[in-house]
């Protein structure tokens, strides 16, 4: 059984739509930062689709480049969020507003 | 030491005095005082050094002082007859006025600063007389008018005095901005602004003569001559110490003016001249009538130091510098005696100036009162007196040239007769007429013997025949050249009766017009609104301040609204105001939440989609 294009890219929405919802609504850095990885997967996703659909390999390539970037990313922003926790003990945003005081 | 030597020692001499009075003499007024004087001496002695070394022969030697790519400028030394005849006056002079000062600031709380200030004085005055070039010129005739300045307010806690002081720099200010600018025109005329070598240009081709040059840097000589319309300062530089008004205020540095035109004559188109003339005419007439309606004995002195200064410049402008020259000469010697000898007068009555609470000083202070006589006769113009063979040259030239101006100038020399009669009898004879002029006493021997010496001088001071030969050459020839003029024995003889009348007529008039020893001045009691008018001096003061307070001032007021508002405040302001808004604005975007500024990222994004698919832009 084969699922269409249309069905793959609803949960591609879906799943980004849920990203940004997380990002713009939860408190803790790490499940923003998770929302973030999961818009990445959604775009990830959305381009394997196109690419089988168009049958080219340029979206597969793509998310080859995206998921070393994000990997890379991974490594920096927890390493990021670490050093933030042992400042701050503390890695909810609403106590991250240094700027604004 | 050579003659070049000689010059140099006396240029730098006083400079040296007043570098050691100022850094080690400050707290030792008496050795001040002796330095000064010393240094005074010496120079007058390096002075004939330097006139007996020359021989006769101009000297002309010039240094290098600056250069900017083609442009030099040299300091140097230029003595001919005429300056050779200057140097002599202002040493002599200048030394005797310091040995009087001994005297008269004996008592002084800061004689270290006074004679200080004299010795820079004698350093500015020396750099004009030996000065080579115009710009050399210009440096010490701004530390001339620097030294008067600082003299002028010795009595640094009279309001008066500080006033005064300004004034003299303010309004001299004005003559010297046309003076800066006649030497940057003469240079690019020209090309140069050497003395000799200008000199020499014109000579070779006299239509360089430029009207232009020669009014501006007759600019200079009507703000230091104190000639009409620049000459209110000087009734007020009388602020000063009395030895100060004699050096600076009667026989140097007013007459530095005339100096300096004497040294570029050659310059000068008769357009420019006749100005001269009859700026000069002009001031010694109303000087003679603005004389009557004072009653300080340094004021009146002073209105007669401008209408002298009137005839010097009458005299140069008639074409004749030589005799201008001379009655500079003779009018320094004569009126530095008389400003001495007022000042022994004051001293004498503690510091009392007004003639009408002097009185009877003849008997108290005999010297003074004889010596003063002289002055006075030498200044009226009396047969065989000093004053008599320049003031007799000048009104003949006039005579030759311009009837008009001969009769106006004979005119003034009635005035000048009457207002020192007046001066003369109220204050020498008669009763004193107040308690401190009935104390008085003749002055110690320091002040008694500069005044025996310049009356002398005074007396024998205009008998060319015995002048040395190394002096005086120019005023020999333009004499000599009068007397080749036709019909000069019947002019001779015309200005002769005619100035002996003016000054016979103006001592017996006010002799019987005014009294003995007056308390009170008879011309204000008889005719008031004649004394209010002369006194108010065809109200200059007032219309210089109505000028400077209700004209300048308004142009004033409006530059500064210009600068205050639309470029302090549109400009300047504006612009910061603006990125000040801006800064506000972008402040206002940084909440510190980190989900606004997702919110803001989104907005962004939008904002490219949206000018990316073309909606907006």
């Amino acid at each position: 059984m084969t699922v269409g294009l249309n069905a793959i890219i609803l949960v591609s929405g879906l799943l980004f739509a849920i990203g940004m919802l997380g990002v713009l609504l939860r408190k803790n850095t790490l499940v923003i930062y998770m929302s973030l990885e999961l818009m990445l997967n959604a775009v990830n996703l959305a381009l394997v689709a196109f690419s089988r659909y168009n049958g080219t390999m340029d979206g597969n390539l793509f998310v080859f480049f995206i998921i070393t970037v994000a990997a890379a990313e991974v490594a920096v922003g927890l390493a990021i969020i670490v050093a933030l926790y042992r400042k701050r003990q503390s890695v909810m945003v609403d106590n991250l507003n240094a700027m604004s005081r | 030491m050579t003659a070049t030597q000689s010059l140099l020692f006396v240029l730098l001499a006083p400079l040296c005095s007043a570098a050691v009075i100022a850094l080690f003499l400050r707290r030792f007024g008496k050795l001040a005082s002796y330095v000064s004087v010393a240094t005074a001496g010496l120079i007058f002695v390096a002075a004939l050094n330097a006139l007996h070394a020359a021989g006769g022969e101009t000297i002309h030697d010039s240094w290098l002082w600056l250069s900017f790519g083609d442009f030099h400028v040299s300091m140097g030394v230029f003595l001919d007859d005429v300056s050779a005849t200057m140097l002599l006056m202002v040493t002599f002079v200048g030394f005797l006025i310091h040995v009087f000062s001994l005297g008269y600031m004996a008592d002084d709380s800061s004689p270290a600063r006074y004679f200080g200030g004299l010795s820079i004085f004698m350093f500015s005055m020396l750099g004009i007389v030996l000065a080579d070039n115009l710009i050399m010129i210009f440096v010490f005739w701004e530390l001339v008018g620097f030294s008067s300045y600082m003299l002028i307010g010795h009595y640094m806690s009279k309001p008066a005095a500080a006033a005064a002081q300004k004034k003299a720099f303010i309004v001299n200010r004005i003559g010297d901005l046309g003076f800066v600018v006649g030497i940057a025109y003469a240079y690019w005329h020209l090309g140069t602004t050497d003395l000799e070598a200008m000199g020499n240009i014109i000579g070779a081709d006299s239509s360089l003569i430029s009207a232009g040059i020669a009014a501006l840097l007759m600019c200079g000589f009507i703000g230091k001559s104190a000639q009409f319309p620049l000459h209110v300062w000087l009734p007020d530089a009388m602020a000063g110490p009395t030895p100060v008004s004699a050096l600076i205020h009667a026989a140097t540095m007013v007459a530095a003016g005339g100096y300096f035109l004497i040294r570029i004559v050659y310059l000068f188109p008769p357009e420019v001249l006749s100005i001269i003339t009859w700026l000069g005419v002009f001031g010694a007439v109303y000087a003679g009538f603005c004389a009557y309606a004072r009653k300080d004995i340094k004021q009146i002195l002073a209105y007669s130091t401008l209408s002298q200064l009137g005839y010097i410049g009458a005299a140069f402008g008639l074409g004749y510098p030589g005799i201008a020259l001379f009655h500079l000469i003779t009018h320094a010697f004569f009126k530095a005696l008389l400003f001495l000898g007022a000042g022994s007068v004051i001293r004498g009555c503690h510091h009392e100036q007004n003639i009408f609470k002097m009185g009877g000083l003849w008997k108290k202070m005999p010297i003074t009162a004889f010596t003063f006589l002289i002055g006075i006769l030498a200044l009226c113009g009396v047969y065989g007196l000093s004053g008599y063979f320049s003031k007799d040259a000048i009104l003949i030239a006039a005579g030759f040239e311009n009837a008009p101006v001969s009769y106006l100038l004979t005119f003034g020399a009635l005035l000048t007769a009457g207002y020192m009669g007046r001066l003369f009898w109220v204050v020498f004879l008669g009763k004193p007429n107040s308690e401190a002029a009935s104390h008085a006493k003749e002055s110690p021997i320091t002040m008694v013997v500069p005044l025996i010496v310049l009356a002398v001088l005074s007396v024998v001071g205009g008998w060319l025949g015995y002048w040395p030969d190394v002096i005086g050459g120019s005023i020999r020839a333009d004499k000599a050249e009068l007397h080749h003029l036709a019909g000069y024995d019947a002019m001779h003889n015309k200005i002769v009766i005619l100035g002996t009348l003016a000054w016979v007529i103006g001592l017996v008039a006010s002799f019987f017009f005014y009294g003995r020893g007056a308390k009170e001045d008879r011309l204000e009691k008889m005719a008031a609104p004649v004394y209010g008018f002369l006194k108010n001096r065809l109200w200059f003061d007032e219309i210089y301040d109505f000028y400077v307070a209700k004209i300048q001032q308004r142009v004033a007021v409006a530059f500064s609204f210009i600068d205050n508002f639309i470029i302090k405040g549109v400009l300047v302001r504006g612009s910061a105001g603006v990125v000040a808004v801006v800064g506000m604005c972008s402040r206002s975007l940084h909440v510190g939440g980190i989900h606004t500024y997702v919110y803001w990222f989104l907005g962004g994004m939008i904002l490219l989609w949206a000018l990316g698919a073309g909606l907006i832009g």
